[in-house]
């Protein structure tokens, strides 16, 4: 027995001796979680990684970082702080009011959202290509093309607010130093240009959306005309902060920026694949993705985590279910620019409101603020720091979808459409010096089937082109672009709108973000942007 | 474990009698009778042993003892019993004769075990050369006590338990030493019998609506208090590093009861109480009356459109009282021990319920539990088996701990919810639920009633070993250890509330979640004595254990009828689901080495080698050595005649790891999901994005510490203590941080900064009073901590941490974690005053842009420039005192609690201290009505609210009573009642609910009070009854 048990003990012994040496090893295969190495083997894979890279493009339109530094750095929007509402670390008015630093609350959420996001597109991008190259599909080139206008886009975003950023093909993480703005301009226009061929000029319904050659021209024709600020790193690099940065004079692939701006237009223009709305509202609609104006959009859909949210931070609490948030509103000065009569004015919301929720038993239907009053939008903000909640119009540009799953609205939010083509294609003519065919451009764009306003007279100047950029491009994300290139960005004064604690005039050097610190900290060799 | 303690004399005889000692003739004995040296009352259970021998034998109840079998000579006898002073003593015993010998004893302060769990085994307290706390599990078990982690509170030096809220069974945060990770975990490594546990929670979280889920219950839930024998804490590294790996933030080893054979036969005991239990402090909010004086003034005076005035109700409602309870909590807990000389098992059978003082929370556990050992082959083989298995029942107050975000949630709308308007109203179609309408406006008592949020647990923990003896001194042990938790969570919003209808119709979620962990270990221990009182203890093993978790969540929107609850998704409009699961793995290797010198100086080698799956390839392996002496100058000549009846000296280092990560994070991984999905048409394309960067290099947070001590007894221990001090410092912190670009995510997981903290710590303990019929012992515990960050990524770089809670609060942070400045550093403007506008100032610089005379114009509003520290969350030091008396057959014991020093940012203040609530008809606390602060100034944060929370707290105070009625003794041997208070009273400066608060979001984030869950004060009746 004593024997029995001893054997059997020693036994035991060496079995767990043996379990502990085979049990040792500590390789992790993720049952819920996909790894590169096991991934993007066929073809339904392959879309489902060039899907994510798409995905990223979300983060361009309203309700994201990049939206809110373009509208609200400028005339167009701004956000004061309602009572108890919107103060937010005093972001909102430290983004309007131009003041922002390296460490500030704007830059720490706004401009650090703006590094952050595009270059994940990039990343995601980089991670796709490498990963496409053992694929063994049809297409290939097709997708790669595909992939390298996106990488392409996400770069233009940080080139634009940044200037010269660090260009990485690589998968890997690690600490690069900063391209010159030009060599990141030269960059995005060599990866275009070579994709082009390789694209399709149409695209069926099903792949609405996705990239095209006219995807290319837009933002082609859109880089040569701001090639004036594009090229130059920031204020100390030559930007002027108060007269206008032209196109002419700068050389890019193909010759003089300003004629690549017109070429680049005019083969959007002349391709027969688009055409402008019938009337201005087609484009923004929920049921805009079939208007033939957009040529690169971020798409919508309303279902959950799918859909444009901008209903949530422009509309009061009682126009719309779920209840937004009543926070962007528009500048007086800005809204008193618009001719009464153009129809372009419409868009925005202001005087006695009411219902916009389609889904709603009082859609239509008058709406009270929260004290029980009439809810009326005016037209102006006494304070800045004291807003009530019926203060300021608002720009209302993608009305709500029928449709709409809580804030998730079907609307597509256009990067480029036809109608800037026309708009870039003016401005680039008349820094050229012919005012002429500018003049055409623009009544062009003016005389839709329902046109949106008289046809203009006279001669057109820059103001004129500014200001017809203004009324056509409301809400678009375009204004601090526009007056940048304008020199008229920095300058600025709110007193014009009567607002108290508004913005009064900064620094050229503002015409760059600052690049984060706590990106500095994390890379340091960034250098940041002078001024800051 | 008590088998061990059987072991160890047995061993210890085999061996030697290979030795000198059995070669000698035996035929001597010493035989007597063990007293109290105060009371002169017969001890039994005392030890009475040879030293460095196997021979001893336990005093029987009249006190009488005889220890045969000895040689004849001078025998070095050794006394001990818990609770006493040990005694020693040279007998010179005659062959063939009974030497008679009486000893006295003296009650010590200390009731501390004289065997001590150390990890894969136990030591003699002598040979404890680590920093070591015991909690004895009896006297700590006092009032309403849930877990574990509530019986370490004030308890343990070094050792910090704060709840997080006065929910039952709520989750806790214990820190011990200060803690030693900024974002990795900072929970201490809990071992059951000799199991480490898998501390994670194991209910899924219920729905984020519009802010953070509900806190988890605590996952030690699972084990009754009365079932716990003792608590050992490892503090310093030298004594944790056995644990390696998980042991950088200390480690609590739990014991848990023994069956014993007692000389009556078989015992069954009663242990039952009930309790009420009220909210201690309130949130002091406008009642209606002064709601309405307000509002109405305020409009005369023009600062509120006289709409205002509509919006008034007709009615008085305390939405607080309306919300809270005098809640009632019952327990009772059946035993039965018994067994025969070789076998002996308990089992104990658990059913408590404990009701929360809000609506709609309480806590169900039954539990039962089973233990049982058996030795066989001349005991040199020996089995044990312990089981234990709980259901839990949690009933959820939806967003408990107030996180209610836009939806709005209880304790946000108790603070804000107009006091004019009525609970209830009654129309044509019946009487049903005021509701004002509009966002994060919801009536409390409807959101705590008509929404159901419930969890259930249910968690086996079993272990099974089996120990054989080689050889004399060398001894095999294989134990085996299952923990599986299964946990569900269920809620349903329904559309009869204003925040289900919000949500779509009605929102019903279930979800489930099932977390298992298996350990495999194998051991060796070899133990001998030679020479003069000279030891060796020798463990080395070989550890596995396997982590697996899955979870599946189905959630259905839009219902026709509340009838269904979360019982039939099926009848949703839209219906999301989700799954996962993960696996992870550990292995090691250890091994400890204790030498003893003449029971003079002691030294311990430690060394263990683990492997995690969780880290990086080529970096999954790491060594955590550990070494310690100790020097028992009691020993010495020149001590002999001091005052001093013990008195060591303790010096350790090692080096300890910290895995608190979850598994994959060193891969990069590509996620489907909804943030991937992109429409390509009008369809959905479903598309991966990566979820991480991965990190090739990623490895354990490592922490090394020193610790130097004390310890020391006077007067025969009549009072003694220790004094220790520790330095540490962690390096290669797990911090997840912004990483450069491009990257697929913005931040990644590395290995960067380096903390450091040093603390000293004192127990003290002391017999008061001992005299016939009194005895009177009381401690002290004294901690002080100070944690520093030493070092970030970059210099002068900082994490921002403490997001600010709240409406308009949006991105504002009130911490952050800088080199030079201690975690839970508090950072923003400062207030200096109001204008005669009402609106608030803060300092600023000439630089700043609109400072004027070293302060912000109008209302202006601070800028980030002028931001500076304006606070630490960390104590000075924190103190427990312990009382326990005895006098005739009443006993009395309290304990009081008290942290120095430190500040709280009072977040609920900020938010909802601020008149212009009333610019939407909400209430807000009554210090805004005689501040200078204007209705149109927001809420701003600041130095303004951040304030002072030194606190004393009496945690508990019991009064008992020894029955000793004819009635009861003819059956029962032991009969007892007794009447206790927990959280009698607090004394603070502070004016929030609660000084005392828990912060989730780990280390990083310290000291931040947002609407917590009220804690309850607690009157509790028991009885024990042993038959």
């Amino acid at each position: 027995m004593n024997r029995l048990f001893r054997v059997s003990i020693g036994a035991a012994g060496l079995a767990s001796l043996l379990l502990a040496l085979g049990c040792t090893n500590l390789d992790e295969n993720p049952p819920s979680l996909i790894t590169p190495g096991n991934f993007f083997r066929n073809a339904a894979e392959v879309q489902a990684g060039l899907a994510g890279v798409y995905a990223q493009l979300r983060t361009i339109a309203p309700e994201g970082n990049i939206y809110d530094v373009s509208e609200i750095t400028t005339d167009e929007e701004v956000v004061p702080t309602r009572g108890s509402d919107w103060y937010d670390n005093g972001q909102w008015i430290d983004l309007h009011n131009m003041t922002w630093t390296p460490t500030s609350a704007a830059t720490s959420n706004f401009f650090n959202g703006v590094w952050n996001n595009p270059y994940q597109g990039v990343a995601n991008t980089n991670l796709f290509l490498a990963a496409i190259q053992n694929a063994n599909i049809a297409g290939k080139a097709a997708l790669i093309a595909e992939a390298r206008v996106l990488r392409a886009y996400y770069y233009y975003v940080l080139m634009d607010f940044f200037g010269g950023v660090a260009i990485d093909t690589t998968t890997s993480v690690a600490l690069e130093a900063r391209n010159t703005r030009r060599e990141v301009f030269d960059f995005i226009e060599a990866q275009l240009l070579a994709a082009r061929p390789d694209l399709p000029a149409t695209r069926p319904q099903s792949e609405s959306g996705r990239v095209t050659q006219g995807v290319v021209d837009a933002i082609l024709a859109n880089m040569y005309l701001n090639a004036g600020v594009f090229t130059k790193d920031g204020a100390a690099g030559g930007i002027s902060g108060t007269a206008y940065n032209s196109c002419s004079g700068i050389t890019v692939s193909g010759g003089d920026a300003c004629t690549q701006a017109i070429a680049r237009a005019t083969s959007v223009i002349n391709s027969g694949n688009y055409k402008l709305a019938d009337s201005f509202p087609q484009s923004f609609r929920y049921d805009n993705a079939a208007s033939q104006e957009n040529i690169f959009v971020v798409k919508f859909i309303p279902a959950d985590g799918l859909g444009m949210g901008d209903v949530m931070s422009v509309l009061h609490y009682s126009q719309f279910n779920p209840t937004p948030w009543n926070g962007f509103a528009m500048l007086a000065q800005t809204y008193q620019t618009f001719d009464p009569a153009d129809k372009r004015r419409q868009v925005v919301l202001q005087g006695p409101q009411v219902n916009v929720d389609p889904q709603a038993a009082n859609f239509n239907q008058p709406v009270n603020d929260r004290a029980g009053n009439p809810l009326v939008f005016t037209e102006s903000i006494p304070d800045i720091h004291s807003a009530t909640e019926g203060e300021g119009p608002r720009i209302y540009k993608w009305p709500a979808d029928p449709a709409h799953v809580q804030q998730n609205n079907g609307n597509d939010y256009a990067l480029f459409r036809l109608g800037e083509m026309y708009l870039i294609k003016a401005e680039a003519e008349l820094a050229s010096g012919d005012a002429a065919s500018a003049l055409v451009d623009l009544n062009t764009l003016r005389a839709r089937t329902d046109p949106v306003a008289a046809p203009l007279v006279g001669t057109v100047d820059q103001t004129t082109i500014l200001n017809e950029r203004l009324f056509e491009l409301l809400g678009e994300g375009k204004r601090r672009q526009d007056l940048i290139r304008f020199g008229q960005y920095t300058g600025r004064d709110d007193s014009a709108s009567g607002i108290a604690g508004g913005k009064v005039s900064q620094g050229d050097f503002h015409v760059l973000m600052p690049i984060p610190q706590a990106q500095i900290d994390a890379n340091p060799k960034l250098v940041q942007n002078p001024g800051y | 474990m008590r088998v061990i303690r059987h072991v160890i004399p047995v061993l210890i005889t085999g061996l030697l009698c290979t030795a000198r000692l059995c070669a000698q003739d035996s035929n001597g004995a010493i035989g007597g009778k063990v007293t109290d040296g105060t009371t002169q009352q017969p001890i039994a259970d005392v030890t009475i042993a040879i030293t460095g021998t196997s021979h001893s034998v336990l005093s029987k109840s009249d006190g009488t003892f005889l220890l045969s079998g000895l040689g004849s000579g001078v025998q070095h006898v050794r006394v001990t019993r818990i609770g006493y002073s040990p005694v020693t003593q040279d007998v010179t015993v005659n062959a063939g004769g009974v030497t008679s010998v009486d000893f006295a004893m003296q009650p010590q302060a200390a009731i501390l075990d004289p065997v001590v769990a150390t990890g894969y085994g136990r030591q003699r307290r002598e040979a404890i050369t680590g920093s070591v706390s015991t909690v004895d599990a009896t006297s700590a078990n006092k009032g309403v006590k849930t877990n574990v982690d509530q019986l370490l509170q004030g308890r343990a030096a070094g050792v910090e338990v704060t709840q997080n809220g006065g929910e039952p069974g709520s989750g806790v945060q214990v820190l011990i030493r200060g803690g030693s990770s900024l974002s990795a975990s900072n929970d201490p490594l809990y071992v059951v019998d000799g199991v480490p546990i898998n501390n994670v929670q194991t209910e899924p979280d219920a729905t984020g609506i519009g802010g953070a889920p509900a806190l988890a219950r605590n996952p030690l839930n699972l084990l009754n208090p009365s079932d716990i024998a003792s608590i050992t804490v490892l503090k310093d590294a030298s004594a944790t590093a056995i644990y390696g790996s998980r042991a950088s933030n200390g480690v609590v080893l739990i014991e848990t009861k023994q069956g014993q054979a007692g000389a009556n036969g078989p015992s069954f005991e009663y242990d039952g109480y009930a309790a009420t239990s009220s909210p201690l402090r309130r949130l002091d909010v406008l009642n209606g009356a002064e709601y309405r004086t307000f509002v109405q003034d305020q409009v005369t005076k023009g600062n509120l459109p006289s709409s205002h005035l509509a919006a008034l109700g007709p009615a008085n409602t305390n939405w607080e009282d309306a919300i809270t309870r005098a809640a009632v909590s019952h327990s009772h807990n059946l035993a039965f021990n018994g067994g025969s000389e070789d076998t002996h098992y308990r089992v104990s059978l658990n059913y408590a319920k404990e009701q929360g003082v809000t609506l709609s929370s309480a806590l169900e556990r039954i539990q039962g539990r089973i233990s049982a050992t058996h030795s066989d082959l001349d005991n040199r083989l020996r089995i044990g088996v312990n089981v234990t298995t709980s259901r839990v029942n949690n009933t959820y107050l939806t967003y408990e701990g107030g996180f209610g975000g836009f939806e709005g949630g209880v304790f946000q709308n108790v603070a804000t919810f107009n006091p004019t308007q009525p609970i209830t109203v009654t129309d044509s179609t019946g009487t049903h639920y005021y509701e004002i309408g509009g966002t994060s406006t919801r009536n409390p008592v409807a959101l705590a009633n008509q929404i159901t949020n419930l969890g259930q647990t249910n968690r086996t923990l079993a272990n099974s070993s089996v120990e054989f003896d080689l050889r004399p001194g060398l001894t095999a042990r294989v134990n085996v250890g299952l923990d599986h938790a299964n946990g569900q969570r269920q809620e349903y919003y329904p559309a009869a509330n204003p925040v289900g209808v919000a949500l779509g119709g009605g929102l019903a979620r279930v979800a489930g979640l099932d977390n298992s962990t298996q350990t495999f270990q194998s051991q060796l221990n070899y133990q001998t004595t030679f020479g003069d009182r000279n030891s060796v203890d020798f463990v080395g093993g070989y550890e596995y254990s396997k982590f697996k978790d899955n979870s599946v969540t189905a959630q259905g929107i839009g219902f026709f009828t509340d009838a269904f609850s979360f019982n039939n998704l099926n009848a949703a409009q839209t219906r999301t689901d989700y799954s996962y699961a993960e696996e992870s793995r550990l292995v090691s290797f250890f091994g400890r080495a204790n030498f003893g010198y003449q029971d003079r100086v002691f030294v311990t080698g430690v060394l263990r080698y683990d492997g995690s799956s969780k880290f990086a390839v080529g970096h999954k392996w790491a060594a955590f050595p550990g070494l310690s002496a100790s020097w028992n100058l009691k020993q010495e000549s020149f001590m002999q005649n001091t005052p001093f009846s013990d008195f060591k000296i303790r010096l350790g280092w090692g080096l300890q790891g910290n895995p608190g990560v979850g598994p994959y994070t060193s891969l990069i991984t590509l996620a489907g999901s909804t943030g991937a999905t992109y429409p390509f048409g009008d369809s959905p394309q479903g598309g991966v994005l990566a979820a991480s960067n991965g990190n090739p290099n990623l490895k354990w947070e490592q922490t090394s510490q020193v610790d130097g001590a004390i310890d020391f007894g006077i007067f025969h221990n009549r009072v003694s203590g220790s004094i220790e001090y520790y330095h540490k410092n962690t390096k290669d912190l797990l911090l997840t941080i912004t990483v450069p670009q491009p990257a697929l995510q913005p931040t990644q997981l590395l290995n960067v900064g380096k903390l450091s903290g040093h603390g000293l710590e004192a127990a003290l303990d002391a017999v008061v009073v001992s005299k016939p019929g009194l005895i009177w012992r009381a401690g002290l515990v004294f901690a002080a901590d100070r944690t520093v960050v030493d070092e970030l990524t970059a210099p002068g770089a900082f994490i921002e941490t403490g997001s600010v809670s709240g409406q308009g609060q949006s991105n504002q942070f009130s911490e952050r974690l800088m080199p030079g400045q201690p975690i839970g550093t508090f950072f923003g403007p400062v207030f200096t005053g109001w204008d005669a506008q009402g609106h608030q100032l803060f300092k600023c610089t000439s630089a700043t842009p609109g400072c004027t005379n070293g302060q912000t114009v109008g209302g202006g509003g601070p800028s980030a420039a002028d931001y500076q520290v304006i606070g630490h969350a960390n104590p000075d030091f924190t103190l427990g005192v312990h009382s326990d008396a005895t006098w005739g057959r009443f006993d009395i014991s309290f304990l009081v609690r008290a942290a120095v020093g430190q500040d709280v940012f009072n977040n609920t203040a900020l938010v909802y201290s601020t008149k212009s609530d009333a610019l939407q008809d909400k209430n807000f606390l009554r210090p805004a009505l005689t501040d200078p602060t204007g209705i149109h100034e927001p809420a701003i944060f600041s130095s303004r609210w951040v304030e002072g929370a030194s606190f004393v707290r009496l945690q508990n105070i019991t009064v008992g009573y020894d029955l000793n009625l004819p009635v009861l003794t003819r059956s029962a041997r032991n009969a007892r009642i007794y009447v206790s208070a927990d959280n009698l009273f607090l004394l603070t400066g502070y004016s929030g609910l609660d000084p005392e608060v828990f912060t989730e979001g780990g280390l990083g984030t310290l000291g931040e009070d947002y609407l917590t869950y009220p804690r309850p004060r607690t009157i509790t009746g028991g009885l024990r009854l042993t038959f």
